[in-house]
């Protein structure tokens, strides 16, 4: 499909380049459940050019955060799993979201917003409780929390030696 | 006696879907169900659908749900626009296309990434609705089912896409006369459904509604639709 190539090989371009934060932001408390669905809708901005993503993230206080990425249309572009240790299980990848570039910047971003990395090295600012900017070298990422559903998600949600989607 | 009673009802359900499927018959020469499709689509110079997008996911036990409005006038505007639980608006013709976000309160045109590939991709779904699946014949191979609904299925010729669609059904009246859901199947059983609802035909729109500057808000354009028939 040529709208998928074209739009791996900008984001392949971000990924390449995306190299590190500009700056280290103060952060604002956040709060979220620690079970639950949060359902995003984020513009990612990569050399001037911006791409919509649908984000779909399961939380569990014991077994961590699950992040399926998805473009408009519903295929899934990135799926991954950190654990509560902070082990990060890369469950599915695409040409426009690859492997090493979910381990390195999604899962970072997923922690900076929804983890406890906020006292790290994130460069991400809270426009307001629902709407975050992520502000890295190569890229932007303007996310929106759009629904929150607290409530237990499904333990195989957490495993990360199930049979990958 | 609450336990069993669900699963037997789902298991019902099941069957009667399984029922409906299996009731579909091939047709072996799909060209004049097409034609006629066509014939009766060429008519309409403007449709107003709302709809529900499902994406099902093996993960999760329940589908991700999103709503929106999809409007068609002739010969070649074509605005999709999601309305829940976030607000986007995808607006296409045959030279252009425009995508806005809102974003606290406010509506921001998107530097597309690749339009002419996004321009492509609302050129099918306009050309599907219009009945012109004939049209899609260079990319798609095309057949038709019939039986309580009539499904036309189209299955990409290119094996890279197909890595990634397996196939597109367009679930229509038995009557050709409108269209229910499409579903897009993919390679590991997953899928998006669409499911469409209170269609109105001939449609005056507002002035601006496909307008790629600044179109007009969709409640003006859906107090235009309740007006139609």
């Amino acid at each position: 499909m040529r709208l998928n190539r074209s739009l791996l090989f900008v984001l392949l371009l971000a990924a390449g380049c995306a190299t590190r934060p500009k700056e280290t932001l103060p952060q604002t408390p956040r709060s979220f459940p620690a079970d639950g669905l949060i359902t995003q809708r984020a513009v990612l901005t990569a050399r001037g050019r911006q791409f919509t993503l649908n984000g779909y993230l399961s939380l569990s206080a014991t077994g961590g955060k699950r992040l399926i990425i998805t473009e408009n249309f519903g295929n899934v572009l990135a799926d991954v799993l950190v654990k509560s240790d902070g082990a990060v299980h890369v469950m599915r990848s695409s040409q426009a979201f690859r492997q090493k570039w979910i381990e390195r910047y999604v899962a970072a971003d997923l922690e900076c917003i929804f983890g406890d990395a906020a006292e790290g090295n994130c460069p991400v600012r809270m426009i307001s409780p629902t709407h975050f900017v992520i502000d890295r070298f190569w890229y932007d990422l303007d996310l929106q929390i759009v629904e929150i559903k607290p409530g237990p998600q499904p333990s195989t949600m957490f495993d990360a030696t199930a049979v990958k989607p | 006696m609450k336990k069993l009673v669900v699963p037997l009802a789902m298991i019902s359900l099941a069957a009667l879907a399984v029922a409906a499927d299996s009731a579909l018959q091939p047709v072996s020469n799909p060209g004049p169900i097409l034609d006629d499709l066509q014939r009766k689509m060429s008519s309409l110079r403007s449709v107003h659908l709302e709809f529900t997008q499902e994406r099902h996911l093996k993960l999760f036990t329940e589908p991700l749900k999103s709503e929106g409005v999809m409007l068609m006038e002739r010969p070649n505007q074509i605005r999709w626009e999601t309305t829940a639980p976030y607000q986007s608006i995808l607006l296409g013709n045959d030279k252009s296309v425009a995508q806005f976000e809102r974003t606290d309160g406010q509506w921001k045109k998107l530097k597309l990434g690749f339009p002419e590939m996004l321009k492509r991709v609302m050129e099918q779904m306009s050309l599907m609705h219009q009945g012109k699946v004939d049209a899609l014949t260079r990319d798609f191979t095309v057949s038709v089912a019939t039986g309580a609904v009539a499904v036309v299925t189209l299955v990409p010729k290119d094996k890279s896409v197909r890595e990634m669609l397996a196939s597109l059904e367009i679930r229509m009246q038995p009557d050709l006369s409108a269209t229910r859901e499409v579903v897009m199947n993919e390679p590991s059983g997953e899928f998006t459904k669409i499911i469409f609802r209170r269609e109105r035909r001939d449609v005056k729109f507002p002035p601006g509604t496909f307008d790629q500057t600044k179109p007009t808000d969709i409640a003006a354009v859906k107090a235009a639709a309740g007006n139609a028939p």
